[in-house]
C-alpha cells in the first residue's frame, strides 16, 4: 500500500514536471510578443529588495505594455539570492524563454554571476540598483540605471566636508558587505582629496553582517573624537550602531548610504536615528523629471497605503523604460540591435533623473539626493551635484 | 605478463556490463557536449559538481559515520585557489580596485588544472589541521568543530582583502563550459570512491561506522582511518569547489555560508547515507528537480491564474516532495545499497514475481 502510494506520488511528480516543460516551450514561439526577462531574488536573504525592484518593473510594464506594436511580456525568474541559482536563472531566461533582454538583479554579486552568461550569449542586460563598478566593467552587454559606489562615496564626502564642515571623520564599515566596503573606500579617497589632509580619516572600524554589539568599535571612535561618522551598511546593524553610539555619548552626525532608507531603520533606531543623513537615488516628494512625477502618481494609485516610494522601485521603472526606449530606437527586438541602442542612450528622461549611458555602460548621473531622518520620516534635505 | 593479461581478460569478462555501461556514459557525455544548449549544459555541470562534493561528503558522513559539516569551507578553499591563481594577471588591478593584490601573488598565474589540484591539496592540508585534534573526539564534536571551521574560513576570506579581495569577491575567472571537465572529474571521483570503498580501507571505514569499539578491537586504528577518509573527502571537495568557481566565473565569501553544506547534506540523506549510486542519483534529482519545478513560480502554471503560483512556490513543493521521500524511504532512495547489476536484476525479479503472484491469485480467484 505504502509502496504503491509512493509510486503514485512519483508519477504525479513526473507528470507535473513534463506538464511544466511542455507548457513553457509552446508559448515561446509566439512572435507577436517581445519577451523581457527579469531575474531577481524573490526568495532568500535579499527577497525584499528583489520584490521592490520587480514592482517597479511591473508598474512600468502595466503603463507601457506595448513597443513596436507588439506586446511586451515579462518573464520573471527567481534567483533565490544564490549565485549558482542566478547563473541558471539567467541561462534559463536566455535559452528556454528566449528573452531579448534581461533586467536585474538586486545585489551586485548576483548580477556579476550572470555577467558572463549575458556576455557570451550576446543578450543585453540592465542592472537596476547594483552599484558595484565591476558589474559593467569589461562587459559590453551589461548596463545600469543607478549611480555607482564611487559616486555615492564622493557625494557623502562632499556633504560631510562642505555642508557639515567636518575635518576629521571616522568610518565604520560592514566588512562582509561589498557595498559597504566599496562605499567606505571611495568616501575615504574623496574626503582625503577634498580636505587635503592624509590623516583626515581618524579611524576605521569593521563589523560583520549580523553583529549586535558595536561598543568596542565605538569606544575606539569616541577616543579619536571625530566630527562625523560615516557608517554605510545594512539598515538593522546601522540602526543598532547609531543607538549604541548615542548611548555612549557620541553626539556627532552619523551619515550613511542608500541602504538605510527602509522603514526598519527607523523602527529599530527609534528616536536615536533622528538626524541621520543618507544619500539615495530618488526623492518621491520632489521628483526630478516629468517622468518621475508620473511614476510617483501611478505608484501611489497602485499602492495607496504605502508611505513612501522606494528608490529601487523607481530604478526598476527606469530600467524597463530605458529598455523600451532602446527597442523603439533599434526598431527591432534583436538583442544585438537593442544592445547597440542601449549603448547610445543619451538624455533619456527617467523617473530618477536624466540618464546618459557612458562607454562603460553606466548611467552618467551627476546628482544624488541627500535625505535626513526627521520626526521618524525620511525627509528631503539636499541635492548634491558633483562636477567631475 | 601472461598472468596480468589473463586477469584483465577475466576482469573484463566478469564486468563486461559495467564496462559497456561506462563506454555508453562516455559516448552520452560526448553527444550531450555537442548538442545540449547552454542552459542544460549549466545544469548538467552543476549536477556533476554537486555529485563530486556530495560524494566526498558521503565518504565521511555515510561510509565512515563521522558527522562532518565542513563542506562549504573546503569548497571555499578550492574555489578561491582557482580564482586567485587563474584570473589573468592583466585584469587583476581592475578586480582588486579597493586594495591591490598582495605582490607575492599578483603575478602568479597557473593553468586551470594545476590550480584545481593545488586547491584540492590545500583543502586537504587544512583538513589535516582541523582533523588532528577533532577526529580524536567522538560524537557530535566533529560536526560542531567543522561547522565552526567553515564559518571561520569564510570570515578569514572576507578579511584578507589583499588576497581574496574581501567581500567584493573575484570575478572574471576563466570559465569552463565543456561537460568533460565536470563529468570527467566526477567519473574519476566516482570510480575512486568505488574502488576505495571496496578496498581494505573501505572496509575499515565501514567498521568504524558500525562500531568503533569493535573496530578498534579488531586492530583498526580509529584515528588513522577517520583521518584518511576525512583527507580524501576534503581533497575531492576542494576540487569540486574549484570547478564550482570556474563554472560560475565569480566567487565571493557569501556563497560559502554554512547553508551551502546543507545542500549536500540534503543530497546524501536523500540518496542514502552510504550509497555511491544514491548520491549520484540524488545530486541530479535535486539540481534538475528544482529547475524543473520552476514553472510553479510562474503566474499561469497549468493555465490557471491562481494567486498561490508566485515565486517561492517551487521551494514549498520541493520541500514537500522531500518530506514524502523521507517518509517512504527512511534510509534515502538507495539506503546503503548500490545500483549494481545484481540489485537491478533482483528488483526486476521481485517486481515480476509480485505481478505473477497477483496474476496467479487473480486467476485462482476466477477459477473458484
Amino acid at each position: 500500500m505504502k509502496k504503491s502510494l509512493s509510486l503514485l506520488l512519483c508519477l504525479a511528480l513526473v507528470a507535473t514536471m513534463t506538464a511544466g516543460c511542455s507548457g513553457s516551450s509552446t508559448s515561446s514561439d509566439n512572435s507577436d510578443v517581445i519577451k523581457v526577462g527579469v531575474f531577481e531574488p524573490l526568495t532568500g536573504a535579499n527577497a525584499s529588495g528583489g520584490e521592490l525592484e520587480l514592482e517597479g518593473v511591473q508598474l512600468a510594464n502595466q503603463l507601457h505594455p506595448e513597443v513596436l506594436g507588439k506586446k511586451v511580456e515579462l518573464v520573471v525568474a527567481d534567483n533565490k539570492s544564490d549565485k549558482a541559482e542566478a547563473t541558471t536563472a539567467a541561462a534559463r531566461l536566455i535559452e528556454k524563454d528566449k528573452v531579448c533582454a534581461i533586467l536585474g538583479s538586486w545585489g551586485s554579486s548576483l548580477s556579476m554571476a550572470a555577467g558572463d552568461i549575458v556576455k557570451s550569449n550576446k543578450i543585453p542586460a540592465i542592472a537596476l540598483s547594483a552599484t558595484n563598478p565591476q558589474v559593467t566593467l569589461g562587459n559590453d552587454y551589461y548596463f545600469r540605471v543607478c549611480f555607482l559606489d564611487p559616486f555615492q562615496g564622493t557625494v557623502m564626502a562632499n556633504y560631510a566636508y562642505k555642508t557639515l564642515g567636518a575635518k576629521k571623520v571616522a568610518i565604520v564599515q560592514e566588512v562582509s558587505n561589498d557595498y559597504s566596503v566599496g562605499l567606505a573606500k571611495f568616501f575615504t579617497d574623496a574626503f582625503t582629496k577634498l580636505s587635503g589632509d592624509a590623516s583626515a580619516i581618524v579611524s576605521t572600524g569593521n563589523y560583520n553582517t549580523g553583529d549586535q554589539d558595536f561598543n568596542g568599535i565605538l569606544t575606539n571612535i569616541k577616543a579619536t573624537n571625530p566630527d562625523v561618522i560615516f557608517a554605510p551598511g545594512n539598515y538593522t546593524e546601522s540602526a543598532l550602531l547609531i543607538k549604541q553610539a548615542r548611548a555612549l555619548g557620541i553626539t556627532c552626525p552619523i551619515i550613511g548610504g542608500d541602504t538605510w532608507e527602509t522603514n526598519e531603520f527607523i523602527t529599530v533606531g527609534g528616536a536615536d536615528v533622528e538626524g541621520a543623513v543618507m544619500s539615495t537615488f530618488f526623492d518621491d516628494t520632489n521628483p526630478p523629471t516629468e517622468a518621475g512625477k508620473t511614476f510617483v502618481a501611478e505608484y501611489k494609485k497602485l499602492y495607496p497605503d504605502r508611505q513612501n516610494v522606494p528608490a529601487v522601485t523607481a530604478l526598476g521603472y527606469d530600467g524597463y523604460m530605458m529598455l523600451m526606449d532602446a527597442i523603439e530606437r533599434a526598431g527591432s527586438a534583436d538583442p544585438q540591435a537593442i544592445r547597440d541602442a542601449l549603448a547610445t542612450t543619451t538624455n533619456f528622461e527617467g523617473a530618477t533623473g536624466v540618464i546618459t549611458i557612458n562607454a562603460n555602460g553606466d548611467a552618467e548621473k551627476n546628482s544624488a539626493i541627500v535625505k535626513v531622518v526627521k520626526d521618524g520620516k525620511f525627509t528631503y534635505l539636499d541635492t548634491v551635484t558633483i562636477t567631475q | 605478463m601472461k598472468n596480468t593479461q589473463n586477469s584483465l581478460g577475466a576482469y573484463l569478462k566478469k564486468h563486461w556490463k559495467t564496462v559497456v555501461f561506462l563506454v555508453l556514459v562516455l559516448i552520452g557525455i560526448g553527444i550531450a557536449d555537442q548538442f545540449v544548449n547552454s542552459f542544460m549544459r549549466r545544469l548538467l555541470n552543476l549536477s556533476a559538481i554537486y555529485t563530486i562534493v556530495a560524494l566526498s561528503m558521503n565518504l565521511v558522513n555515510g561510509f565512515t559515520g563521522q558527522f562532518s559539516l565542513g563542506q562549504a569551507g573546503f569548497m571555499a578553499i578550492g574555489a578561491y585557489t582557482v580564482a586567485i591563481f587563474t584570473v589573468p594577471v592583466g585584469l587583476r588591478s581592475t578586480i582588486f580596485y579597493l586594495a591591490p593584490m598582495a605582490p607575492l601573488l599578483a603575478n602568479i598565474q597557473l593553468p586551470f588544472v594545476v590550480a584545481l589540484i593545488l586547491g584540492g591539496f590545500l583543502s586537504a592540508g587544512v583538513a589535516f589541521l582541523i582533523g588532528s585534534p577533532c577526529l580524536r573526539l567522538r560524537g557530535d564534536y566533529l560536526a560542531i568543530a567543522t561547522l565552526g571551521f567553515s564559518e571561520i574560513i569564510r570570515i578569514i576570506f572576507t578579511n584578507t582583502q589583499t588576497i581574496t579581495n574581501g567581500a567584493l569577491g573575484i570575478k572574471s575567472i576563466p570559465t569552463i563550459s565543456s561537460l568533460w571537465w565536470t563529468f570527467g572529474i566526477a567519473l574519476i571521483v566516482i570510480i575512486a570512491c568505488f574502488l576505495l570503498i571496496n578496498s581494505s580501507y573501505g572496509r575499515a571505514f565501514k567498521s568504524v561506522r558500525e562500531d568503533e569499539i569493535a573496530a578498534e578491537a579488531m586492530g583498526v586504528s580509529l584515528f588513522k582511518t577517520k583521518m584518511t577518509s576525512f583527507l580524501i573527502s576534503a581533497f575531492f571537495t576542494g576540487i569540486g569547489g574549484g570547478l564550482y568557481a570556474a563554472l560560475l566565473g565569480t566567487v565571493d565569501p557569501k556563497q560559502f555560508y554554512f547553508t551551502l553544506t546543507y545542500n549536500f547534506l540534503l543530497i546524501i540523506v536523500l540518496g542514502g547515507m552510504g550509497s555511491i549510486s544514491g548520491t549520484i542519483i540524488a545530486s541530479f534529482v535535486v539540481t534538475l528537480g528544482q529547475e524543473a519545478l520552476r514553472f510553479l513560480d510562474e503566474p499561469m502554471a497549468f493555465g490557471l491564474d491562481l494567486p498561490i503560483f508566485r515565486p517561492g512556490l517551487r521551494m514549498v513543493v520541493f520541500s514537500f516532495l522531500l518530506m514524502v521521500v523521507v517518509l517512504f524511504y527512511r534510509k534515502g532512495l538507495m539506503g546503503t545499497n548500490e545500483l549494481t547489476w545484481n540489485f537491478i536484476a533482483n528488483k526486476y525479479r521481485s517486481i515480476k514475481s509480485r505481478f505473477t503472484k497477483k496474476a496467479a491469485s487473480a486467476q485462482g480467484g476466477d477459477s473458484k
